[in-house]
C-alpha cells in the first residue's frame, strides 16, 4: 500500500515521530511522548494531535510543518498500526 | 513465577542495551526501551510499563505508557494513597538510576534570592526536615468526563493521590541563602528530565512558575509516603506546591529561582492555560490552585451491585488552598442532601478527608453525589467548559450510578 509506505516515510522522516515514540511498525524506539504501541488510535484523533500538537509536541498543523495532506497520511498510518 | 522472572531479566537485558547505546550518542530520546504488554483494559494483571512495573497492575487504569489512572475504588481508604496505586502523569521520560547517579550528589540551584547557592541532596537534608500530606492531582483530572473531544488522557477521578512528602521547607531553604530577592513576583521550579532527551529546553523543559507566596508552605521532597522519592515520581528530589495543580509539583528538580517574571517555556506560557473551547494563549489563566472537589469511591459502579439494608457511602474531599469544610451526599441525582461525617485523621488543609455517610438503601437504582464545601466555595453542579479540560469539579458528573438488590 503506497500511503502506508508514505506515512512510514513521513513518521521516520519528515516530521521525525520515531524521535519521540515506540512504534513497532516503524522500528522506533523514542520514549518522550506514548508508545504508540499501547494505544488504539483513530485516525480523526491522530489527525487532531498530530494538526494541533499536546505539550512537548509541535502542532505540526497549525504550525505548518506538515501539510494537510502529509498529516492525513501519517495519521492513516500511525492509526492502522498504534495498538496491534 | 517463573514466566515473571523471566520477564524482569529481559527487562534488565534492555536496560543494559540501552545504557550502552548511551554511550556512543550524546543525547538520545530512546533511552530507556519501553516493554508494556497491553494497554487500554480495565482489568487483569496484565503488563506496566518497565518503570512502573512496580505498581499494582489491578488498582490502575492504563491510558497509554505515560498516563496512567487509579482506580475509583482504588484511590486508598486509609486517607493516604499507596505508592503502588499512585497515578503516573509524566511530560518527559521518567530519569533512570544510571542518569540520576549517586541521588546524595543530586543537585539544585537556589537563585533570586541574596546569596544564590547550589545544593546537593545530602546538603539539603542538613538544613531542615519535616512530613506533610498533600493532594497529588493532575489538572486534567475529569477531564474525561467532557463531552467535546479534548486531547489528552481521559482521566475520570483518578488523577490524584493524597501523598506524605518528607524533605525539607522551602523556608529553611531560602534561609540559608539570605532571603529572597525584594522585586520577586513569582517561584520558578526547573526540572531537569529534558535533559537527556536532547531536545529544546524552551519546548521540553518543565519550568513551572507560581505566585511567591507558594514557597511558605512548600517543600523539596525526597520522601513519598516513607520511602525514598521514587523515580517515577520525580526522584531523588521534587518540588511540592501545596493546593497547586501537580504540574507546579515540578518532578526531577534542578533549580528554584525567585523570578519577576514568570518562565518563557513552553510547559508555563502556553500549555496548562484554562481558555474557553477553541481558544488558546498565555493571557489565560494558569493551572495554578485547585479547587474544593470531592468524590466517591465506595460503593461505585465498578464495586458491584450493593445489597439493601445498611450502606457505608465512602469518599474524599479536598479544599484545594483552603480546608475543607463540609461535604454533603445525595442518593437522588442531587435532589436532598445529607451532610456526611468526616473520618480518621485530619492531615492539615492540603490533605483530603475521608468522609462517610451511613443510610439505608432499598433495592433499586441510585444516582449517588457529593458536595464538599470550603467555607467561601463549594462545587458547582456542572463543569466549567474549557478547551482542554483541565479543573473539573462539578458535582453531577462525579457522581455515579449504584444498583442496590
Amino acid at each position: 500500500d503506497a500511503k502506508m509506505i508514505k506515512g512510514l516515510e513521513i513518521f521516520n522522516e519528515t516530521a521525525g515521530c520515531a524521535g519521540c515514540h515506540v512504534l513497532k511498525a516503524a522500528g522506533s524506539e523514542g520514549n518522550v511522548g506514548p508508545n504508540l504501541d499501547t494505544v488504539d488510535l483513530t485516525i480523526e484523533s491522530v489527525v487532531e494531535m498530530v494538526t494541533y500538537g499536546l505539550g512537548v509536541m509541535p502542532a505540526y498543523g497549525e504550525e505548518e510543518i506538515l501539510t494537510k495532506e502529509e498529516i492525513e497520511i501519517v495519521s492513516y498510518f500511525v492509526a492502522n498500526t498504534a495498538g496491534k | 513465577m517463573n514466566k515473571k522472572k523471566q520477564k524482569l531479566n529481559l527487562n534488565r537485558r534492555n536496560f543494559l542495551t540501552g545504557t550502552a547505546s548511551l554511550a556512543g550518542i550524546a543525547a538520545t530520546a530512546s533511552v530507556v526501551p519501553i516493554s508494556i504488554v497491553n494497554a487500554n483494559h480495565t482489568e487483569g494483571s496484565k503488563g506496566l510499563p518497565e518503570f512502573i512495573s512496580w505498581k499494582d497492575r489491578d488498582a490502575l487504569i492504563v491510558h497509554s505508557d505515560k498516563g496512567i489512572e487509579t482506580h475509583r475504588s482504588a484511590i486508598g481508604e486509609s486517607l493516604i494513597t499507596p505508592n503502588r496505586n499512585v497515578y503516573i502523569r509524566n511530560n518527559m521520560p521518567t530519569m533512570t538510576d544510571y542518569q540520576i547517579g549517586n541521588k546524595n550528589n543530586w543537585k539544585v540551584s537556589i537563585q533570586g534570592v541574596k546569596n544564590p547557592k547550589t545544593f546537593t541532596l545530602g546538603q539539603l537534608k542538613k538544613l531542615g526536615h519535616t512530613t506533610m500530606a498533600t493532594i497529588l492531582q493532575c489538572s486534567g483530572n475529569g477531564r474525561g468526563f467532557f463531552e467535546h473531544k479534548v486531547r489528552g488522557s481521559q482521566w475520570k477521578t483518578g488523577a490524584a493521590a493524597c501523598v506524605l512528602w518528607t524533605g525539607v521547607p522551602l523556608m529553611k531553604v531560602v534561609e540559608a541563602c539570605g532571603g529572597i530577592n525584594g522585586d520577586a513576583v513569582f517561584m520558578t521550579s526547573a526540572g531537569v528530565d529534558h535533559e537527556p532527551t536532547g531536545l529544546d529546553p524552551k519546548k521540553a523543559m518543565v519550568e513551572r512558575s507560581v505566585p511567591k507566596k507558594v514557597y511558605q508552605d512548600a517543600m523539596l521532597a525526597w520522601e513519598m509516603n516513607g520511602v525514598p522519592l521514587p523515580n517515577a515520581h520525580g526522584g531523588p528530589l521534587r518540588m511540592v506546591t501545596p493546593g497547586y495543580f501537580g504540574i507546579n509539583n515540578v518532578k526531577h528538580l534542578g533549580k528554584v529561582a525567585f523570578t519577576t517574571e514568570e518562565s518563557s517555556v513552553k510547559y508555563m506560557k502556553t500549555s496548562y492555560r484554562i481558555s474557553p473551547i477553541g481558544k488558546k494563549g498565555p493571557q489565560y489563566p494558569s493551572c495554578w490552585e485547585m479547587p474544593v472537589k470531592s468524590w466517591i469511591t465506595r460503593p461505585t459502579d465498578e464495586t458491584g451491585t450493593v445489597k439493601a439494608g445498611k450502606v457505608q457511602i465512602v469518599g474524599v474531599a479536598m479544599g484545594g488552598t483552603r480546608k475543607v469544610r463540609s461535604v454533603k451526599v445525595s442518593v437522588d441525582g442531587g435532589k436532598s442532601w445529607k451532610r456526611a461525617k468526616f473520618v480518621g485523621p485530619d492531615l492539615g488543609k492540603y490533605a483530603w478527608r475521608q468522609f462517610v455517610l451511613e443510610t439505608t438503601l432499598a433495592s433499586g437504582t441510585y444516582n449517588i453525589a457529593s458536595l464538599a464545601s470550603n467555607g467561601p466555595d463549594k462545587q458547582p453542579e456542572l463543569r466549567m467548559e474549557n478547551r482542554r479540560g483541565y479543573a473539573h469539579n462539578g458535582w453531577k458528573d462525579h457522581s455515579v450510578n449504584i444498583t442496590v438488590v
